[in-house]
């Protein structure tokens, strides 16, 4: 049954004075839409605190556009900490929207924004919360329609019980086709059923129940989904692109929070999408193909976007901003037009080469914090089996480069576990610290006043479906743990500092990563046994996820280091981003014999398949560099 | 988490320096219900956006922040609402005053509304220390107690003369002889109301604090969620009020400084 929409902030009012930050409940911030008359009403979910997802650019792009609907509203939606949210639960208060205060139960449709594979146990506890039955199958006929979209959607299979439709791809135009689906559907009184069936023939959605799993000799043991006998649905659902990227709203951002939150800043979207074609990179393969906003856009909407939010920062987010043809043209630009203004521009990572540095430069004014770069691998030959094309010379003419201009920290990224690896390779993260290291004494001195340092970051490689490592298992935790102990023992200078992403935190990604349809009881378990905020390292149990996939007669290990033969059918084979899978598989055997393949944004079309497949095309506004 | 969000630390606004000519603008705005949970520091970068919205030709300081020049008034508690707060923004021009309240008006959330903005001399003290008087009114609705059991509870905890109250893992110890500058209490529909005058001396005295020790007296469970309100901040000198907005005497005996 569909809660009844009415305002009910007067009864999470009286919890406020009991709840840490209160201010991530309060909503009438600048710029949120409060005239929220509908009649159709879509309420836009960020599984994670407000902080956390406030910053959020889909959930605002999605926002605006709906919003900017005749006849239709879009509100926004965060999960209570566990301190609201048990107070919620105590006092019978239901999950409520933030601009009007009305029941998440009440809306007609209600999208999940998937960030990350984390996320999952925290999107079940916000339908709990929200009154909302858990999966599609359990829905009455009038409950809303859950839908999801976002970079994880990009296998979404352990969560396809819950949705019932999921937009893959860019969401701008889409969610609004998918929202009329549904608006009409219901004002004509089709059955829940009838309805979901409409939804599949929205280009880009798909609708899990629509599909049934088979697992043979041809899968894995996930299976792999085909439409359901006398349905219609699409064998393979192909993502949404938007080809005229500089046709959308360069400030997405209109909402101006009360309460810092995690980037309290202006972001613009100055690109799409990256070709570099790293071979570990979701993203690269997903938001393909690059689509570069014009400099004059980003300047002139970036210069109004500050006036009219206030904000003193500004950050020109994307995949590779450095990469934009004319990066160093809107840098300038932005510098002149914010000169005196009290205003700063950010971009958020740098490439790994000197221009990289002298873009950061460009907006650091005169204050060097540390510097990151990401080489992601200790040795040349690892670097070329995952596609990062930089060379041993470049990061250090980056890092000479890095010095001189006055950055004395250093930080790099690196990843364990990349198919191949050896232990030179992993000795090689120690060596290649130690000449960035040196680098820095040469060019800023050897005493400890110089306070040259640098510091190495170590993440686990997760491998991601429609990359060219989705065939590969996860490296076995015991062997992660022997390379992490192999490197610190091979860092000898107190001047190099070394952290490592939790192996166990990235177990349980790994897992998400790779499971199929009847994963779901794994992620239903583990939220049943108190497992929420998984992306939180304060929060995260790994003890509960290891016994929830005891409980389901999974081994979380086993999961997420199981290999997959290149011929398989995959769990997610019935969705596309439109790069090709014999793309992605030539690009596993080439990575295995360390051949690289280039940047299509450099130099000609190398035939992943997403320009053919979708009809679009790189839309470069220079020339790349 | 916090992001580049301004910290109270070494570059606050009121430290940097000012020079004394430029125009001083005091702005009186509200703090309406809803956003009495909103923090101290959420607040100042709160405004600080709105005045850069309503692209008033404020001032910047020199470091690298560039933080608008800015000076407001003590901290309201959290889960506090006020008629009547303050900031004083300086000028790179003297812009006509009403001028620039009707554009910080349009720029600024409305449970913030500006409502009065005129210049102050230069040579005031910083707005926190200056207006070192407070009243407030806290509404008990639902409580245990009548006005006349809860004012004679207040005298007992003022003739004690100290308090001490934990804030987080902090004690705090305030001298409400010196801090309690006026209380009374109302018999109302459904509960209590009370009126306390508070004056800066060290710890400040917190309304609900107050409260809830003097229903400690009685042996009474604690109000669990007083409303509190400032109504109104002044400036207290040889024992003589200067109302926020002046007039300011320049004389000797002056309450200027
Ligand atoms: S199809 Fe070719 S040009 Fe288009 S993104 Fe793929 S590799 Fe690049």
């Amino acid at each position: 049954m569909r809660a009844r929409r009415e305002n009910l902030f007067h009864l999470l009012e009286p919890l406020l004075p009991h709840v840490e930050h209160p201010a991530r409940y309060l909503d009438h911030e600048w710029g949120a839409v409060s005239d929220q008359d509908g009649p159709f009403h879509l309420c836009m979910v960020y599984a994670d605190v407000y902080e956390v997802g406030q910053p959020n650019l889909g959930v605002a792009i999605l926002y605006n556009q709906v919003n900017a609907q005749e006849g239709m509203s879009c509100e926004r939606c965060y999960l209570p900490w566990k301190d609201m949210a048990g107070l919620m639960r105590e006092h019978g208060v239901p999950l409520l929207s933030l601009e009007g205060a009305a029941p998440l139960a009440s809306f007609d449709a209600i999208g999940f924004t998937l960030a990350h594979e984390l996320i999952a146990t925290n999107v079940l506890e916000t339908l709990d919360l929200a009154g909302i039955a858990l999966t599609s199958a359990e829905r009455d006929e009038d409950d809303p329609i859950v839908l999801a979209g976002g970079p994880s959607a990009w296998n979404c299979e352990p969560l396809a019980a819950v949705f019932d439709a999921v937009l893959l791809g860019d969401g701008e135009e889409s969610i609004v086709e998918v929202c009329s689906c549904i608006r009409d559907a219901r004002a004509e009184g089709v059955a829940r059923a009838e309805l979901l069936r409409r939804l599949a023939t929205v280009p880009g959605t798909y609708v899990p129940s629509l599909y049934d799993v088979r697992v043979d000799e041809a899968s894995t043991r996930w299976g792999y989904a085909v439409p359901r006998a006398g349905e219609a649905a699409p064998e393979v659902v192909r993502k949404r692109c938007v080809n005229d990227f500089a046709a959308t709203d360069a400030v997405a951002q209109r909402i101006v929070p009360y309460m810092g939150i995690v980037q309290d800043r202006l972001s613009l979207e100055v690109l799409r999408g990256c070709a570099r074609g790293c071979r570990f990179c979701q993203a690269g393969m997903t938001y393909r193909p690059v689509r570069e906003r014009p400099a004059a856009q980003v300047v002139s909407c970036g210069v109004e976007g500050l006036l009219s939010s206030g904000h003193n920062e500004v950050s020109l987010t994307s995949l590779s901003t450095t990469d934009h043809s004319q990066c160093e043209e809107i840098l300038r630009g932005m510098n002149a037009e914010l000169e005196g203004k009290g205003i700063r521009v950010s971009i958020p990572s740098q490439r790994l080469d000197s221009f990289g540095v002298d873009m950061a430069a460009a907006v650091a004014g005169g204050k060097r914090g540390g510097l990151t770069f990401a080489p992601e691998a200790g040795s040349q030959r690892l670097r070329d089996v995952i596609n990062k094309n930089v060379t041993e010379e470049d990061l250090e003419s980056a890092a000479r480069n890095a010095f001189e201009a006055g950055w004395r920290r250093m930080k790099l990224y690196f990843m364990m576990g990349l198919p191949t690896e050896t232990d030179e390779d992993v000795v090689g993260i120690a060596r290649m610290a130690e000449r960035v290291l040196e680098i820095g004494r040469e060019v800023v001195g050897r005493g400890a006043k110089s306070g040259v340092s640098v510091s190495i970051s170590v993440a686990v490689l997760v491998p991601k479906a429609f990359t060219p490592f989705q065939w590969c298992g996860q490296l076995d935790p015991d062997e992660v743990r022997r390379r992490q102990q192999l490197l610190l023992h091979e860092i000898r200078d107190r001047a190099i500092r070394v952290s490592y992403h939790d192996a166990d935190v990235s177990l349980v990604e790994g897992a998400l990563s790779k499971m199929g349809r009847s994963g779901f009881a794994l992620v239903r378990r583990a939220w049943e046994l108190g497992c929420s905020f998984d992306a939180w390292t304060s929060e995260f149990s790994f003890e509960l996820w290891e016994r929830a996939a005891a409980e389901c007669g999974l081994d979380l290990a086993d999961v997420a280091c199981e290999e997959f033969p290149l011929s398989a059918r995959l769990p997610w084979d019935h969705t596309s981003p439109g790069v090709s899978k014999g793309f992605l598989q030539r690009e596993w055997l080439r990575a295995v014999e360390g051949v690289t393949t280039p940047d299509c944004t450099r130099t000609s079309c190398t035939g992943c398949g997403v320009c053919p497949a979708l009809g679009v095309h790189n839309v470069i506004q220079g020339v790349r560099s | 988490m916090s992001g580049s969000r301004p910290q109270p630390t070494d570059a606050r606004p009121q430290d940097l320096p000012v020079k004394a000519e430029l125009p001083r603008l005091r702005v009186e705005y509200v703090k309406d219900s809803r956003l009495a949970f909103l923090g101290h520091l959420d607040l100042i970068a709160t405004v600080e956006r709105c005045i850069r919205r309503a692209r008033l030709p404020f001032s910047v300081g020199n470091g690298f922040a560039r933080r608008v020049r800015i000076q407001f008034t003590s901290a309201l508690p959290v889960g506090a609402s006020s008629t009547c707060e303050y900031f004083d923004l300086r000028l790179t021009e003297r812009l006509d005053a009403d001028e620039a309240l009707a554009l910080l008006r349009a720029a600024t959330p409305s449970a913030l509304e500006p409502v009065r903005a005129a210049y102050v001399p230069g040579r005031l003290p910083a707005l926190e220390a200056w207006l070192n008087r407070s009243s407030w009114e806290v509404a008990a609705p639902g409580c245990a107690f009548d006005a006349a059991q809860i004012a004679r509870a207040v005298e007992a905890v003022r003739e004690r003369g100290e308090l001490t109250y934990l804030r987080g893992q902090k004690e705090k110890r305030v001298d409400v002889a010196a801090t309690l500058a006026g209380f009374e209490a109302r018999d109302v529909d459904g509960g209590v109301e009370l009126s306390v005058e508070t004056r800066l001396a060290g710890c400040a005295l917190r309304p609900q604090v107050l409260l809830d020790a003097a229903t400690d007296v009685l042996g009474l469970p604690r109000v669990a969620a007083p409303r509190v309100r400032r109504v109104g901040q002044a400036h207290e000198e040889s024992g003589r009020l200067v109302e926020p907005f002046g007039p300011f005497c320049e004389k000797d005996g002056t309450p200027l400084s």
